[in-house]
């Protein structure tokens, strides 16, 4: 009787290490969780119920979520189809400049969008290099526009989601390829498409939601309410009209068709897991022919002249006459500050939530009655893609505003969404490796009882690439963040795409196209010194 | 008859291997990480050495590994486990899995000769260890090369297992007349196979003898220092 007693003792003194190990993840976990809940109940006391009835009788409303849907389509249909060649040309190919286009990629996913919308209006608009050099006329505004735009930013993630997707092959798997003679084609049909098609549905649900969900692109690129989003008319009812009851019905209905979308693509979608091989990774030769090689070369050339002559046209200005005098006007470097004070606390912040995700989704890896909770905590984080930022900021103002706190707090509701926003692309970098790290040493540190910081502390040199890319990736995305902002954006809060969005709007373009240079650039000088002084001195982009 | 003159180094690792092997099987003794597998790789095509590898007076040495005469099972990872057992057989044939009727039949026969022609339709998930390895083998089968390399594929089967696996190696290599190198830890896997024994000590080949010299009451010198080590557990 004693020993069952202290066994019990025992049992609830480990709970209660447990959960006190646990205890600064669990919070994290809670406050996304509450400040998100909290956010869409203060706007969904604004609404009216019955008039919602109203609303899905509109033919506006249903047109708007047609070419949401067909848009968003067409936009991961396209991106995933240019990007499994060249994911797999990526793969098997060694050449010059390989690891830079990898670097390129991993940036143009997450450039600011209206930079990149600059660019694309340098090379694809009525008076661009496309028109000049080959006379072609692109009509720019509309859905052709919005598919370009949504293929420069989503082709690079997709090649990068297959990238993961192929580190899951067994390095085993090469190497019978090699021995066994398969050409490329065989190795793709026999090995690859067997790997990749479990990654695609995922690649396919995110790209279709940031898709689905996109603002910026469509507001400049949209052409008119034709070509409108459902985002964009959320927007609208919240910027034009303050009409909080049709903005949490439209929000609501966007939530409803991903969240729709999602479970049926995953229900179709097979399991994707790491077969068991015991070799290290390497290269190993197939057997290469011209076809293969003008295949990759097709490939390699679609994907480059779609992503490289916008990065180079934003950098057209810097010849410009204008852009010495832009670099010394007051409201350029007031920008690049408030830029750098959203920027930098959201990116930390999105780094310790994706951190607190990460510790509870180990926690729960190799516990049996909690395995199946892995995935759904990382859903958790990544649904956030549903939800429009512009609707979490609108939530958040209505709910600080009901607690006292009015305009003042909007600093930091533009910061906890662009926070929020972030998480999926910190979870996408810092997941696979936290999960690495707990499989491999998951035993070690029970039998040593290493817990907590010191696991950390241990782990440091192993996962600092993941966590450097996540940082960098979340610094990005605040930067260029052009949806809050633009709704929370007055006097005194305006960042840098903030300005370079009110200085399109008053047609000077030329001083904005100089703007969007010292945006990109930032971007790029932040996210180097991330790469380099988290990641460490030998830190490179991770396929 | 396989020539062997190769260099290979690797950061502190430095090996250099030069010896004749004649047809028959021969068995690669010595402690682990004195570079027996590392051999296998190198004639495999697997990793880049220096000097020479000719097999009847061919050059191997700049072939890739699909083009070179040698079939390879390693400990792992032989097989595909998204292809069932009869297209992991197949696919060493014709890696489009398009069979011409004679090659149906030859992947018919070594899957008899295997016994798995009633598992042809299972995934590699759905067998046992030593079911597995002999997919991996009905496949060296079917591609006729004339080298089989074996490193350590049957080392986690259990001993009844792995005799049984080691007599079908010994059978099929007698029958087609195969140059087979098989790298193991154990003397007595030696002796079951029989014909020659190699043993490799820091990455050099110390003594090429007849399988006979391990059963001699007294031991020949080398093989004498590695039994001595292996015995005390050192390594």
């Amino acid at each position: 009787m004693v020993e069952c007693d202290n066994a019990i003792t025992g049992t609830n003194l480990l709970f209660f290490h447990t959960i006190k190990r646990l205890t600064p993840a669990l919070i994290g976990v809670g406050v996304f969780l509450l400040v998100g809940a909290a956010s869409l109940a203060a706007l969904l006391r604004y609404s009216d119920l019955p008039s919602w009835v109203g609303y899905l009788q509109q033919p506006y409303l249903w047109r708007v979520v047609r070419f949401s849907l067909w848009q968003a389509l067409l936009s991961s249909g396209i991106s995933l189809l240019i990007a499994i060649p060249v994911a797999s040309c990526l793969i098997h190919r060694s050449f010059y400049g390989r690891s830079a286009l990898l670097q390129l990629f991993s940036i143009s996913m997450v450039v600011p969008t209206i930079v990149a919308i600059l660019g694309l209006v340098v090379v694809y608009g009525r008076t661009g290099w496309l028109s000049h050099i080959l006379g072609v006329q692109i009509p720019l505004y509309g859905l052709v526009g919005i598919l370009l735009a949504h293929v420069f930013f989503n082709m690079p993630l997709a090649v990068r989601l297959l990238l993961q997707g192929y580190d899951l092959i067994p390095a085993g798997q090469w190497r019978q390829a090699s021995q066994l003679g398969f050409s490329r084609w065989a190795a793709f049909r026999w090995i690859e498409w067997h790997y990749i098609k479990k990654a695609l549905p995922g690649a396919f649900v995110l790209i279709f939601m940031l898709c689905f969900s996109s603002f910026a692109v469509v507001l400049s690129l949209g052409g008119g309410p034709k070509s409108s989003t459902l985002e964009v008319a959320i927007y609208q009812a919240l910027r034009f009209d303050f009409d909080l009851n049709k903005a949490s019905f439209l929000a609501l209905l966007q939530v409803f068709i991903c969240t729709l979308f999602a479970v049926v693509v995953y229900r179709l979608a097979p399991v994707n897991r790491q077969d068991a091989s015991l070799l290290a990774v390497r290269g190993y030769a197939l057997k290469d022919s011209w076809l293969a090689k003008v295949a990759d070369g097709v490939a390699l050339l679609c994907a480059l002249s779609l992503v490289i002559p916008p990065f180079l046209a934003i950098f057209d200005p810097v010849f410009s006459p204008v852009f010495l005098s832009t670099l010394q006007s007051a409201a350029l470097w007031d920008a690049v500050l408030v830029s750098m004070k959203i920027a930098l606390p959201a990116a930390l912040l999105s780094l310790l939530l994706g951190v607190c995700f990460g510790v509870l989704a180990r926690f729960c890896m190799d516990r049996p009655y909690l395995a199946f909770l892995p995935n759904k905590i990382e859903h958790l984080g990544n649904m956030i893609l549903m939800v429009p930022g512009l609707v979490i900021a609108t939530g958040l103002f209505l709910t600080l505003r009901d607690l006292g706190l009015g305009l003042q707090s909007s600093y930091w509701i533009v910061v906890w969404v662009n926070a929020v926003m972030a998480l999926p692309f910190v979870l996408r970098a810092l997941m696979p490796v936290l999960y690495q790290q707990e499989r491999r040493f998951r035993n070690v540190y029970l039998s040593l009882g290493i817990y907590s910081w010191a696991r950390w502390r241990l782990e440091w040199p192993l996962v600092r690439k993941s966590v450097a890319q996540a940082f960098g990736y979340a610094l990005l995305l605040s930067l260029g963040d052009m949806g809050v902002i633009a709704l929370f954006g007055s006097q005194g809060l305006v960042s840098l795409p903030l300005y370079l969005f009110q200085l399109i709007g008053s047609y000077q373009l030329e001083k904005g196209a100089c703007v969007a240079v010292v945006l990109i650039s930032l971007c790029l000088v932040l996210f180097y010194c991330s790469s380099r002084f988290i990641g460490g001195v030998t830190a490179r982009v991770k396929n | 008859m396989l020539k062997i003159n190769l260099q290979y180094d690797w950061e502190t690792f430095h090996a250099d291997y030069c010896v004749d092997i004649p047809p028959g099987v021969t068995t690669l003794l010595g402690g682990s990480g004195e570079g027996k597998s590392t051999l296998l790789h190198l004639l495999g095509g697997f990793l880049d050495g220096r000097g020479e590898i000719y097999f009847n007076d061919a050059s191997l040495l700049s072939l890739p590994a699909y083009e070179r005469p040698i079939s390879t099972l390693f400990q792992s990872d032989n097989l595909f486990p998204q292809l069932t057992v009869w297209q992991n057989v197949a696919v060493g044939l014709s890696p489009s899995l398009s069979l011409n009727k004679e090659q149906n039949q030859k992947v018919q026969w070594a899957l008899d000769k295997t016994q798995l022609l009633d598992k042809a339709e299972r995934f590699p998930q759905a067998l046992s260890g030593g079911q597995a390895q002999r997919v991996a083998i009905a496949r060296a089968l079917v591609r006729k090369k004339p080298i089989l390399l074996l490193d350590e594929p049957f080392s986690a089967l259990d001993p009844s297992l792995r005799e049984e696996m080691l007599y079908l190696v010994n059978d099929v290599t007698q029958e087609l007349g195969l140059t087979t190198l098989l790298v193991s830890h154990l003397p007595s896997e030696a002796t079951l196979v029989g014909g020659r024994v190699i043993l490799i000590e820091q990455g050099r080949i110390t003594a090429h003898e007849d399988v006979s010299v391990l059963s001699e009451t007294g031991f020949h010198p080398h093989f004498s220092r590695y039994f001595g080590v292996s015995n005390s557990g050192e390594r």
